[in-house]
């Protein structure tokens, strides 16, 4: 061999021995004629070893996987039947028989006549590759994941034009539009467009301006109905930290902010109640002054029209006397004698009294619908009578026209008694449900607007709740929580 | 004479009306307007029956009736309020031993009947029921 090939030739090997890739050259019966030492390294055989050994044998030594063999050796031949490259991805046993995911090109070896002289297999070895891979396919699945599990936090990205460019499940459950429906849409239609500090323009330009958005707002549902929310906006950058649009996250707080409100009422009632006794005590010594001295001067020798006018001014005043004894009645902390209370037998008592609030003429059906084995509640008797007798009243004076005022008793998560009379009246408007057990509030025109407030004030002293849902012209529901003893 | 009555308010013409319709009752009525006043004149003179306002400036109804019942458990003390029919001010009354309650907010026919009911009770040792 002259020294210049000799050299090349010494050249290559180095070149092939150096590469980080397996080299195996083999004849057209699949023995192995060379291989470079990466060959040697990954299969911990030696040199002499695998010259002239079957390349499945070694690639497959110890490996009974007939049908990862069969696959590879049927790729090779399709390589070499149709004379061109084939890439494939294999795994072959190194030599701590750990499974190394291979990255095969096979190149039929072809001489002057395109006839097949043998294959080169040139290996890469990427197992690596793939776990980091892998791993990062599997961190995003687990941010998937946990994005689908925020049911309770409504997330949405836009683009920096404005349209929605991701709708997660929170966001579908909690605004009621579903994904493929809104993606694409210009986010505006779940904003408050009205609301000139928190419409979406508004947001984005706070966001640009202090880096960020997070306040109390709302965000408005496909119905168009508005979710209390409290809403954070922040700047969404890309894989390449480019700003490419905004990322909003919403919490829904409306059950916070019902809590909230209840607890604002009831103080608002509480300070409103001192009042009232304040006031009253005030009303009280004038008026028996006024009653007294009337009914004095009635027993005295006076005219037929004096008298008259004393007796008017006594009906008067014992007028007034009635309503400020509606007034302390609210006023007062009464302690209720606490004892077991069936519900269901309070209700059936009080329903033949409540029945003559009733006009003849107008028909009013009553539908009963009663738990049975209903556990006792722990309650003032009288104080629950009343409760009922004011909501049933109330669900009477509803029904000019006649209806049906239906009373439920349930058992509400082994907790409550769940009692709840609906009426298919006149309904009270969305505006005044907030005002409803307000004193001094009623729709009635010869309506005091102590009723409800009474009821509110009882109920709550019974560590229980009362709510009322109502749709104007189609009824209202008064739902009231007991606790069971 | 019925009974002979110290009738304790601060509004003069409540007073004024109580003296006049005890006094249609043959009762002899002395009148004052504070609890400081009531204590002195039950020291000077003796009732048969005091009428007390719970809401005095000064000396509260009930701290007058604490001091005469410090020193007199018998005399009966009938309590009188603007404050109409009070769980709270009634359980305080009876506790601090009041002979009976009445509110103002009654028609004073029946404020008169109450009166003379407790008083008779009051006379005759029972206590006021519960």
């Amino acid at each position: 061999m002259c020294p210049a090939i000799k050299e090349t030739k010494e050249m290559l090997h180095e070149l092939l021995d150096n590469a980080g890739v397996t080299v195996i050259y083999l004849d057209v019966d699949g023995k192995i004629i060379f291989c470079n030492k990466k060959t040697e390294i990954m299969t911990g055989l030696k040199h002499e070893d695998i010259i002239g050994a079957n390349w499945l044998q070694i690639l497959y030594r110890g490996n009974n996987n007939i049908i990862k063999q069969d696959m590879f050796k049927a790729v090779l031949d399709e390589c070499v039947r149709h004379k061109r490259e084939k890439d494939f991805e294999g795994v072959i046993l190194d030599s701590d028989k750990n499974e190394r995911l291979i990255s095969w090109n096979f190149t039929p070896v072809m001489v002057e006549n395109e006839q097949v002289t043998g294959s080169i297999l040139i290996g890469h070895d990427i197992t690596k590759i793939r776990e980091a891979g892998n791993s990062a396919k599997s961190i995003d699945q687990t941010l998937k994941n946990i994005l689908s599990s925020l049911k309770e936090y409504a997330l949405y990205v836009i683009n920096l034009e404005g349209n929605i460019t991701y709708f997660g499940m929170g966001s579908e459950i909690m605004l009621g539009w579903n994904r493929k429906d809104i993606i694409f849409k210009h986010a505006d239609i779940l904003h408050d467009k009205e609301d000139s500090e928190n419409n979406l323009r508004s947001i984005l330009e706070q966001v640009k301006l202090f880096g960020k958005f997070e306040k109390e707002t709302a965000l408005v549902t496909k119905a168009g109905e508005p979710v209390a929310v409290i809403l954070t906006a922040n700047k969404f950058l890309d894989s390449n930290g480019k700003h490419s649009g905004y990322i909003f996250i919403a919490k829904d707080i409306t059950e916070r902010k019902k809590l909230e409100y209840q607890a604002f009422q009831a103080e608002k009632l509480a300070a409103l109640g001192l009042l009232s006794a304040g006031i009253a005590h005030e009303i009280n010594n004038p008026l028996l002054v006024i009653s007294g001295r009337s009914a004095l001067l009635m027993q005295e020798k006076l005219g037929q029209k004096i008298k008259d006018d004393l007796e008017l001014i006594n009906s008067q005043a014992e007028r007034i006397q009635k309503m400020v004894d509606r007034i302390l009645k609210f006023s007062q902390k009464t302690k209720p004698a606490f004892g077991p209370v069936d519900v269901n037998e309070a209700i059936e008592f009080i329903l033949p009294f409540a029945q003559y609030s009733n006009l003849p003429d107008i028909k009013i059906e009553i539908e009963k619908e009663f738990a049975k084995d209903m556990r006792p509640v722990k309650g003032d008797l009288h104080q629950l009578q009343e409760v009922f007798l004011n909501l049933i009243i109330n669900a009477y004076q509803s029904m000019p026209k006649g209806g049906v005022i239906k009373i439920t008793t349930s058992n509400f998560n082994d907790l409550f008694a769940l009692i709840q009379i609906k009426d298919t009246g006149l309904g009270i408007p969305t505006e005044h449900l907030k005002d409803v057990f307000m004193p001094f509030y009623s729709t009635k025109s010869d309506g005091k607007g102590l009723g409800l407030s009474i009821c509110h004030n009882i109920v709550k002293n019974h560590n229980g709740s009362i709510e009322l849902e109502s749709q104007l012209g189609r009824g209202s529901a008064f739902i009231i929580k007991l606790p069971f003893i | 004479m019925l009974y002979k009555v110290l009738v304790v308010d601060d509004e003069a013409p409540v007073r004024d009306l109580l003296n006049d319709l005890l006094r249609r009752e043959d009762c002899k009525v002395t009148i004052c307007g504070s609890g400081e006043d009531a204590l002195e004149m039950l020291k000077k003179d003796v009732f048969d029956v005091v009428l007390l306002d719970i809401k005095l400036p000064g000396i509260s109804g009930l701290e007058v009736l604490k001091n005469i019942r410090d020193t007199d458990k018998s005399l009966p003390v009938i309590m009188i309020t603007g404050f109409g029919y009070n769980e709270d001010l009634i359980c305080k009354s009876k506790e601090f031993g009041c002979s009976g309650y009445i509110g103002k907010n009654m028609p004073v026919a029946q404020i008169i009947t109450t009166f003379k009911q407790f008083a008779k009770n009051a006379k005759n040792g029972e206590k006021p029921a519960q």
